[in-house]
């Protein structure tokens, strides 16, 4: 009877598992599906005169390592420095960072550069977006965008926005967000990889549909829409996942521009530990996201199928850590009909085809930046597979136990510049054209 | 003044290659365009034709098959018994294709007793099947030709020709392996860019494959035309790699499941075809084993390839076969005379060769097996004659008018040729060609109503598998009749039910050829205790029509050596 039970649950969850990841599938490779997509997501071939100013807010931590070069590709880029106000944000008690700030700044204004501020906070929450809003309330330009503190920018993107928010009249875009050191650990590629397929494909199904859950930088805001969603959620460990679905509810068309010269380059987590934090931080965040239920105001079905979908992914890994444990288990321990098996293995088939996927990823990633991988890459990706699923599930399983427990702190995750670093090679950032 | 909006020819996201990132599916190489309202009319009539060529007397003509029965058997065993077969399944062939009979039986009101006998239901099948493949091969040919007239040309041998219409009317796995092939090459021609096309395309092939393993023969061709279709796209390395990857992972089930039953390898690792290993079955000693039958090759002319093709398959189309090979060998001159101009060529007359390559190269051969052949003859010579159209006249009218002559040509008989719908009998009258006039499962159908009458459904019965279904799914079930093959092969009916004893087996229900085939069978006198109770039967009813020959025999336990008729109903021919 238990045995039967056992089964039948085990059925079930490998369906919707094959279900589920068909579909992850099917978003990963949309826009090489639809070619016209991925055709209409570059870039805008000639640049507009520069008209739209940009307010760019660099939310920083205990960031002294990095804050100085991301603050100096700012200032550098290809765009007129009085369309451009540059803020870092940091809280008080985090006196090297803002030293750091402080040095460039000083620095900069030798130069005549004077359009850079260090923005100050000491009330709490000490976490990104309350120093968001503090950056916003602190700022004026008509589009706000944020920048990591460990982000190279291209020194292109201002054009490119300005040209796109002119000619398509739309309130928000988001540009493509690349990490860049695949080589630097076993789970590096997996990790880098995720951010190629999730930029340049996925997020392009989200804004056809109107429903879109936005990366934390490199996104455009104009202020007045800003505004008028009362800023970023404080209490909220995704906030640009939470606004995303904000504005899609408030039913604001968001263009995703995704152009391999012009991606903001960042770094993996550079040790493990940093990895499971953050995607812990990333997990508990989609589900405070979903708990808060704003998604259930989308208008139409199937957006908000596609933000539940989204939203609840973290759970799906949890449950595939469990489905791991439990097919070792029944694979030792439990004899079944052969029907049955082959049903039960049809997520090895759906997990094999997003290696296989993956493993294509890394060629299209490294052609598109002009990259040679080593042959160990590939072969440490495949040995490397099934533990990153495993860790994936594993920082799910720990953000569900921290929502279940009420523990929301911020944990941060180190910044080293390895992006920044040798084998990374800075390709393909001459601007276009400025008509 | 903005300039207008445009998309940078160099960022095409790929290196080494600068690509025109304004048609980024790639300059489509095959016509896909639709095809207007006169290609529609014409792709109507071929429907409508193909329908009737194989609709009509479907029932009737030709005989029921023993492979017919195999497979209606399997489907049962799928439907009633939650297997692949009702004996131990020894692997010999794939089982998607009685996968398909199961299911499409499965919907039907009356399941296997929907049609009359069990096989008229496969039948039925087939006959939508040859539907969906007419369809299949119009776009085919016609993406190949670019030219309507050539697609409708290579249906009409689909549909017309006598050697096509006589095996695709019967339940064989060919004619679900060949819509399988035609499905993937469809969608491989298909220019739509994406990456889910080519996916299908390659899930399409791992279906065929599982059908009847000979589709394999059409990888190479299938493999150039679907390379070649998706290289000049930026998403050329998915759609590459994961068609691919369909495939193998559906082919991977077949292993999949002997490994789950343990019937991978043989017991002991023992390969060794002249002791087959005990035990149990194995899928890799079947492969094993297949890949070493030799019948001979095409250049040994006692080989069965050579006795059907001159027996069987001439006869019952010279022309097709002819001219199709013929049309086959020219495209593949000219194709690879020039590959760029003369794809569609190229790749017509490959997926014709492999095939040809396969039926030539040497082993079992039985005579069905040139229905796969049937479809990539037609489109060779479709394209063949558009070529040979536009050179006799740039008119459209002409050549429509021109193609009209031959194909009337063909329907009728000419001289002392017969037609593909009319011929001349031996008396020099025209009349309907055997296909739509002779009723030859009638015969079966008799023998199969003297069975029900005659014989207790406790019998221990050895027959051939095409009355299997329909004497074991009606009431009374005779669950003690068995074929000849698994008398002797399938340990349990062997060993268990007969104990290879004849004294063992009550009747022995013969169909046409069955004794030959035993006789063939009888290599290591696996067969002696049939022919010894044979022996010792008596005749209790013929049927004789032509070269078909019907009988039920009345093993006599008490009576040696008499063999001597009771009941004999003769149709002369």
């Amino acid at each position: 009877m238990l045995m039967g039970l056992l089964i039948a649950v085990a059925i079930m969850v490998s369906v919707l598992l094959t279900l589920q990841s068909a579909y992850t599938l099917f978003l990963m490779l949309y826009t090489w599906d639809q070619l016209h997509v991925q055709a209409m997501a570059r870039a805008p071939a000639h640049f507009l005169p520069p008209q739209k100013s940009f307010t760019v807010m660099l939310p920083a931590r205990h960031e002294e390592e990095v804050i100085q070069t991301t603050i100096e590709r700012v200032m550098r880029a290809h765009y007129p420095l009085h369309l451009l106000e540059v803020v870092v944000i940091c809280s008080a008690d985090d006196i090297g960072t803002i030293a750091r700030a402080n040095e460039k700044m000083e620095l900069l204004r030798r130069d005549g550069i004077t359009n850079l501020q260090v923005a100050i906070f000491s009330d709490g929450p000490i976490n990104k977006p309350h120093g968001l809003n503090v950056g916003l309330r602190s700022t004026h330009h008509e589009v706000v965008t944020i920048v990591d503190a460990e982000d190279d920018i291209h020194p292109g993107i201002f054009n490119v926005v300005n040209t796109v928010m002119l000619n398509e009249q739309v309130s928000v875009v988001q540009c493509g967000v690349q990490l860049m050191n695949y080589q630097s650990s076993w789970y590096s590629a997996l990790n880098v990889l995720e951010y190629f397929f999730w930029f340049k494909s996925r997020l392009h199904y989200h804004a056809r549909l109107g429903s879109i859950p936005l990366g934390g930088n490199t996104i455009f805001f104009a202020r007045e829409s800003l505004v008028r969603l009362g800023g970023w959620d404080e209490r909220n460990l995704t906030e640009d996942a939470d606004i995303g679905i904000r504005i899609s509810v408030l039913g604001e068309r968001v263009r995703v521009v995704y152009d391999d010269r012009y991606v903001t380059r960042e770094e993996t987590p550079p040790t493990l530990g940093h990895f499971i934090r953050q995607r812990t931080r990333w997990s508990q965040g989609f589900l405070q996201t979903l708990i808060k239920g704003d998604w259930k105001r989308l208008p139409k079905l199937e957006q908000r199928l596609l933000a539940a979908f989204t939203l609840g992914f973290p759970c799906a890994q949890a449950v595939f850590g469990l489905y791991i444990a439990v097919s070792l288990f029944m694979m030792f321990a439990v004899r079944v009909p052969d029907v049955v098996t082959l049903i039960l293995e049809l997520p090895f088939y759906l997990l094999a085809a997003h290696l296989i996927v993956a493993m294509i990823g890394l060629y299209e990633f490294a052609d598109a930046h002009e990259l040679k991988p080593s042959w160990k890459t590939p072969v440490v990706m495949t040995l490397g597979y099934l533990p990153y699923q495993g860790v994936l599930a594993y920082a799910a399983l720990r953000a569900a136990y921290r929502q279940i427990h009420g523990i929301n702190n911020w944990e941060k995750t180190q910044h080293v510049g390895a992006h920044r670093q040798s084998g990374v090679v800075d390709t393909k950032t001459q601007p276009a054209a400025t008509a | 003044m903005s300039p207008p909006f445009q998309i940078d020819l160099e960022q095409d996201g790929q290196s080494g290659r600068t690509e025109d990132a304004t048609h980024p599916l790639g300059t489509p190489r095959f016509s896909t365009s639709p095809v207007g309202a006169p290609g529609n009319g014409l792709l109507l009539v071929a429907l409508v034709t193909g329908a009737l060529t194989h609709g009509y007397h479907l029932f009737l003509y030709p005989l029921y098959i023993t492979d017919e029965g195999i497979y209606m058997q399997r489907a049962w065993a799928v439907i009633r018994a939650g297997a692949l077969a009702p004996y131990t399944y020894n692997y010999d062939h794939a089982p998607a294709g009685w996968l398909v009979i199961a299911a499409w039986v499965s919907l039907l009101p009356r399941q296997f007793q929907t049609f009359g006998d069990a096989i008229n239901a496969g039948r039925v099948l087939m006959l939508l099947v040859h539907l969906a493949s007419v369809y299949l091969l119009f776009q085919v040919a016609r993406r190949l030709s670019g030219s309507t007239l050539a697609a409708f040309a290579a249906t009409f041998f689909f549909n017309v020709s006598p050697l096509a219409i006589f095996y695709q009317r019967q339940v064989v796995l060919d004619n679900l392996m060949v819509f399988w092939v035609l499905l993937s090459v469809c969608l491989a021609t298909s220019d739509d860019g994406r990456v889910l096309t080519p996916i299908l395309s390659g899930a399409a092939f791992g279906i065929a494959v599982l059908t009847k393993e000979n589709a394999i023969f059409f990888i190479p061709a299938l493999s150039y035309l679907l390379f070649g279709q998706v290289r000049p796209r930026l998403n050329r390395r998915f759609a590459r790699g994961l068609a691919m990857f369909a495939a193998v992972a559906i082919v991977s089930e077949y292993f999949l499941y002997a490994v789950l039953k343990n019937e991978l390898l043989p017991a002991h690792l023992n390969f060794n075809l002249s002791t087959p290993p005990t035990g149990h079955v194995a899928l890799l000693y079947t492969i094993w084993q297949q890949l070493h039958r030799n019948q001979g090759s095409i250049v040994d002319t006692h080989s069965l390839v050579w006795r059907f093709s001159l027996g069987a398959w001439l006869p019952k189309d010279t022309f097709l076969l002819v001219v199709g090979t013929a049309s086959t060998l020219i495209n593949l001159v000219w194709g690879l005379q020039d590959r760029r101009r003369r794809q569609g060529e190229l790749i017509a007359a490959l997926l014709a060769s492999g095939y040809l390559l396969y039926l030539m190269r040497g082993s079992v051969v039985l005579e069905f097996y040139v229905v796969p052949l049937i479809p990539f003859l037609a489109i060779n010579m479709g394209l063949l004659g558009r070529s040979l159209l536009q050179t006799l006249s740039s008119r459209v009218v002409v050549q429509i008018a021109a193609v009209a002559v031959l194909f009337a040509a063909l329907l009728i008989p000419i001289g002392h040729s017969g037609g593909y719908v009319l011929v001349r009998d031996e008396f020099g009258r025209v009349v309907p060609h055997d296909l739509y006039k002779l009723d030859l499962t009638g015969l079966q159908a008799q023998q199969l109503a003297f069975i029900r009458h005659q014989i207790p459904p406790d019998a221990r019965i050895i027959m051939d598998e095409e009355f299997w279904v329909d004497l074991h799914d009606s009431r009374p079930s005779y669950r003690l009749a068995h074929s000849h093959f698994e008398a002797t092969g399938d340990p349990d009916v062997r060993d268990k039910l007969f104990a290879r004893d004849w004294t063992n087996v009550d009747y022995i229900v013969m169909s046409s050829q069955m004794l030959d085939t035993m006789q063939q069978s009888n290599t290591a006198h696996q067969y002696d205790w049939i022919f010894e109770a044979l022996n010792h039967a008596q005749r209790i009813w013929v049927l004789q029509l032509g070269g078909i020959e019907l009988e039920v025999w009345r093993v006599q336990h008490r009576m040696s050596r008499k063999r001597s008729s009771v009941r004999h109903d003769s149709s002369g021919p």
